[in-house]
């Protein structure tokens, strides 16, 4: 077992094309509602990807006012307004009083950080010359304006830094928030991620690497484990918890969402973008010994399930080799058929997806999941959200460069 | 320049920067420029249009002590008569 301290879920907030707040994201997802449009804001002639999931601007734009959250990169706004409602759910900040300082912490993930503030700046640059780049270029490209921003905006005084691992990137600030509160260094910690890359540069980046799906059709081209699938969809997003100490938060009344009960993570030291089996499994069953959990003790796998070929196929292997027989019964979906890949914010926006399916009892389906690959044996949910009595879920985050990390998540009973 | 001139210079540039809706025919010396957008971050750019537009260089941790539009106003008047 890891630290001796319990630690438990007080707040949540996600962003993403579902909705900017937590009802509509999970009403969204039950009801199969999906957030893929074709890109918004620049031309995607000659590219061979065209969707995206993006954040509604409008909404956004009201919502940034609203809680005076403008900053300087789509990507920050993003997560200090997950933060916001995070914090506001926890109760560790009201409206838009200024907040009271606290020691709280403050780790997130991010892929790529504020990638607009960088292709601005670069276009400028090009144009204008050196007088075209603006001072706020620093700390709108400079990676630890992620949490650097949050800290300040809400008076947090515990440390506060950035965790880059591609797509596992919140996972592990999560599982970092974890072992941080677990071991006891500190009492709360608001762990988080974002990522805003739909921009010509960056998107078009992807879509030179080929791993994206060329579907035109929004509602048809994320499709995690169906035999049709072919890429990933990247979408943009922001997601946070308040990850507190069961004590701290008994003590001070709060609202308890779950519990996290384990982390594992590893790296393939293999491929860059070629995931490994023993890399995936080594990271699920460290998770799992972290929380003492024998194989039929997992109940539900929110999976990474990125819909790419090689992904898909790797992750069922990975189950397999770490739950053996036991797989057969564990339900396992993956919720990125509903927003795409978030990069540095799915493992986060994911993990919400688990808390709230641990409350209801009730998780979203593999929506596109019309002829599963036959090489994807496991037991896969359906189309259609299901109901699931589980009071044990895994999320599983693995990302390009070898990353591996899985949290447990435990429903909260009320002891 | 006269404060008044520089203040209406300084509207235009802040108008340009900030990243709050503001009524700017109601800001008066005495407004606070947190309160029309500007923080730690956000004034690195006003601050930088400032230098270009009045031709003056100058520390921007000089500044630390400014909190309204006039303080900023005569900051500016001592350094373009300094210059």
């Amino acid at each position: 077992m890891q630290g001796n301290r319990r630690v438990v879920v007080t707040g949540l907030g996600v962003v993403t094309a579902l909705g900017l707040d937590e009802a509509s994201f999970w009403e969204s997802m039950l009801a199969g509602k999906c957030g893929l449009a074709p890109i918004r804001g620049f031309d995607t002639a000659g590219y061979r990807t065209t969707i995206s999931s993006q954040v509604d601007d409008a909404a956004l734009g009201a919502a940034l006012k609203e809680r005076k959250l403008r900053s300087t990169d789509r990507c920050m706004e993003l997560a200090l307004l997950a933060a916001h409602q995070a914090l506001e759910q926890a109760g560790l900040v009201s409206g838009v009083q200024p907040p009271e300082p606290r020691p709280t912490a403050t780790v997130f993930g991010t892929g790529g950080g504020p990638t607009l503030g960088v292709f601005n700046a670069t276009r400028s640059f090009i144009e204008k010359g050196l007088d075209g780049i603006r001072p706020s270029t620093v700390p709108s490209f400079i990676t630890n304006a992620v949490s650097a921003q949050i800290s300040m905006r809400f008076k947090l005084k515990g440390p506060n830094y950035v965790i880059v691992s591609a797509c596992t990137s919140s996972t592990s600030a999560i599982g970092t928030a974890y072992r941080m509160v677990a071991d006891g260094h500190i009492d709360a910690v608001l762990a988080g991620g974002a990522d805003a890359m739909i921009n010509p540069l960056i998107f078009g980046a992807w879509n030179n690497l080929g791993v994206m799906s060329a579907s035109p059709d929004p509602e048809k081209a994320s499709r995690p484990f169906d035999v049709d699938r072919d890429g990933l969809v990247l979408g943009e997003g922001a997601g946070a918890l308040v990850v507190e100490s069961l004590d701290a938060a008994l003590d001070r009344g709060a609202t308890i969402r779950a519990e996290i009960c384990g982390f594992g993570e590893s790296s393939d030291a293999e491929h860059i973008t070629r995931p490994d089996p023993e890399g995936q499994a080594a990271a699920m069953k460290a998770a799992m010994d972290s929380a003492g959990l024998n194989p039929g003790d997992v109940g539900f796998i929110n999976a990474h399930g990125s819909a790419t070929p090689t992904n898909d196929v790797c992750e069922t292997e990975s189950i397999r080799r770490v739950l053996g027989a036991a797989a057969d019964g564990v339900p396992v979906a993956s919720n990125k058929s509903f927003f795409g890949h978030l990069l540095g914010a799915c493992g986060v926006v994911e993990t919400a997806a688990v808390v709230l399916g641990l409350e209801t009892g009730r998780v979203p389906g593999n929506r596109n999941l019309e002829n599963p690959d036959p090489k994807c044996d496991l037991h896969l949910v359906g189309k259609e959200s299901m109901d699931i009595d589980a009071p044990v879920a895994l999320k599983n985050s693995f990302g390009f460069g070898g990353h591996n990390a899985v949290l447990v998540l435990r429903r909260w009973e009320g002891s | 320049m006269t404060v008044e001139e520089i203040i209406e210079k300084l509207r235009e540039l802040m108008k340009e920067s900030s990243t709050e809706d503001v009524d700017w025919d109601s800001v008066t010396p005495d407004t606070n420029i947190e309160t029309i957008g500007f923080d730690s971050l956000s004034i690195l750019d006003l601050i930088y249009d400032i230098q270009q537009s009045f031709g003056i260089q100058f520390d921007a941790e000089h500044l630390t002590d400014v909190r309204t539009v006039g303080d900023l106003a005569a900051f500016l008047e001592k350094q373009l008569g300094a210059s």
